[in-house]
């Protein structure tokens, strides 16, 4: 009986000697990163582990009033936001039809939506440069929205039509009987009960527009219209050895992520992982 | 209830904007590009039907060859990492750990963060000036084996295939664990009672019962690592002289930098194959099975 615990509570400690280290591995960059903001160059060269001598912020000030960090910030949010927006309420509509109207073509339109699922990017973006070119469009926030809208439909409709497809019926007849019309049950009924579905859309949606790099690498050519991934790699052209300046702007690209995450990471994870552990 | 639920008109207006947006911008480019591989073109002049030079030159482009290589060390290495460890990790969580949400919550964020941004900071632990790595190793009596990590073609790929391994091993992790959660608790007590050890438990019940997920899992490792850009991109380019060149960065350099659109459309097609592949594969080889329990 004693032998047997004394072997498992060496199990146990291999686990979370396992699983702790893992912990720090994952967390070891970004601390480390995040240190190294505040420090000057020679220091990061003489004292790459330790703590900054002081709080100074001059990376940062550095990274805003020079590298303009701030404009590929504010970019990258008109981005994001236009397209979070209209792509949750286009895939919720979308969903909400397949899901709860009548209509004969509603599970080839979801199959067509779902095929997207295995479609890379790569096999649209010639098109797509030519499509913009020759429409005016190439160089404008809209090159980057569009695309970022259509190829986030898959997932979104996924999920969405997951969980609308469980909403009992009983809800929407109530709602006929009080005289609603269909975009009324639609706005005042099923969009207050899929809250839940529609934030987790929205964040894993916003972290994909938000970290891109291909579309707008491509698409947007002039630097006052670049987002953040853009910008930090012309970054890494204009500041080649000024290396803690990169790092203070490294820093404000994930910090959005980073609060997003510590808020929404249960609605994150469960949507991020949907599609392999529902497909 | 019938009229209101079938009304054309309102499903039009629920389906049409969605289904517009996807075509103009997925569906039909994806036609497009397969004829656009067929052409000589710049886009600028009118292109020249050349049927399928492209892809003949494709085969004897031997950097094209060398990248595709690449990428299969990238699933390779994805595989190894995104599989048996993440499995290995998601079952210590499954055994009721202290802090099993911590821990998860930790393993996936390095997924969630931009791929941009993960790739310069590795770029700055292999920096052969201050970079940590090289400072671990003279600080472990190794400073032999310090490098410039990154401009050394034969370290450079293997570098940024051990982020990739780093930064998704949680993402799949969670996939795998969240697949154990589904299984019914009855089938371990009913193997307690048996007198089945962990490893026993393990690989007769949590194994096969988890097998659809792990085929699933697989296609999004291989189909994933098919599609990696931004590391490569961000921390060497591709360089150095195309040693970690990737189909997708090489695409990106033929179609954007030399102007080969139609050179470059044929890569998007060859990738686009290569997915549909890889999942028509995945169910030859595990079979169709449902999802459920």
């Amino acid at each position: 009986m004693m032998k047997k615990s004394v072997k498992e509570n060496i199990l146990t400690a291999v686990k979370y000697i396992v699983l702790i280290g893992f912990a720090a591995l994952c967390l070891f960059p970004m601390v480390w990163l995040f240190l190294s903001s505040f420090k000057s160059n020679t220091e990061l060269f003489e004292n790459p582990w330790g703590l900054p001598a002081a709080m100074q912020f001059d990376n940062y000030i550095q990274a805003i009033v020079e590298g303009k960090i701030f404009l590929y910030f504010g970019n990258s949010v008109i981005i994001a936001f236009t397209t979070v927006v209209v792509a949750v309420i286009l895939s919720s509509m979308v969903s909400y039809a397949i899901t709860r109207m009548d209509w004969k073509l509603s599970r080839m339109t979801l199959n067509i939506f779902l095929l997207g699922m295995m479609i890379p990017v790569y096999a649209m973006i010639v098109p797509l440069f030519t499509m913009f070119s020759k429409t005016g469009l190439l160089n404008t926030h809209a090159a980057v929205i569009l695309p970022q809208i259509a190829v986030s439909f898959p997932m979104a409709i996924f999920i969405l039509t997951g969980f609308m497809g469980s909403i009992p019926r009983e809800l929407e007849e109530a709602a006929v009987i009080d005289g609603c019309s269909i975009y009324q049950i639609f706005f005042k009924v099923i969009v207050p009960i899929s809250k839940s579905s529609l934030v987790t859309v929205a964040v894993v949606n916003f972290i994909n527009v938000w970290n891109d790099l291909l579309l707008p690498q491509i698409f947007l050519t002039d630097s006052s219209k670049m987002t953040l991934p853009v910008g930090l790699t012309e970054f890494q052209g204009q500041y080649a050895t000024n290396y803690v300046v990169e790092i203070a702007a490294v820093i404000i690209t994930i910090i959005p992520s980073i609060i997003v995450y510590i808020w929404l990471h249960r609605n994150i994870m469960e949507g991020m992982v949907a599609g392999a552990v529902k497909g | 209830m019938k009229k209101i639920f079938g009304n054309k008109k309102s499903i039009a207006v629920f389906v049409l904007p969605a289904f517009i947006i996807y075509s103009v911008f997925v569906l039909f480019p994806i036609g497009y590009n397969i004829y656009v591989s067929l052409l000589r073109t710049d886009l600028m002049s009118p292109g020249r039907f050349i049927g399928l030079k492209n892809y003949e030159n494709l085969l004897k482009d031997k950097v094209f060859v060398k990248a595709l290589g690449n990428n299969v060390l990238m699933v390779i290495g994805s595989l190894i990492a995104h599989l048996p460890l993440a499995l290995l990790f998601g079952n210590i969580l499954f055994q009721k750990v202290k802090g099993s949400h911590f821990f998860q919550t930790v393993f996936f964020l390095p997924s969630v963060i931009c791929g941009v941004a993960v790739g310069m900071t590795w770029t700055f632990i292999y920096n052969s000036e201050f970079g940590l790595l090289n400072k671990i190793l003279s600080a472990i009596g190794r400073g032999d084996l310090q490098s410039a990590w990154l401009a050394d073609k034969n370290t450079a790929l293997l570098c940024i295939v051990f982020v990739v391994m780093w930064q998704f091993v949680g993402y799949h992790m969670v996939i795998q664990l969240a697949a154990m959660k589904n299984i019914s608790p009855s089938y371990y007590e009913a193997a307690e009672i048996d007198g089945a050890g962990k490893w026993k438990q393990f690989t007769s019940i949590t194994l096969p019962l988890i097998k659809p997920i792990l085929k699933v899992d697989a296609v999004l490792i291989i189909t994933g690592a098919l599609k990696y850009y931004d590391l490569v991109a961000v921390m060497t380019g591709g360089g150095p002289n195309h040693a970690s060149e990737l189909m997708s960065t090489y695409m990106f350099y033929q179609g954007f930098r030399t102007l080969k659109y139609g050179y470059s459309a044929a890569i998007g097609v060859v990738l686009l194959l290569l997915c549909i592949c890889s999942v028509a594969l995945s169910n030859f080889v595990f079979g169709k099975e449902q999802a459920d329990y």
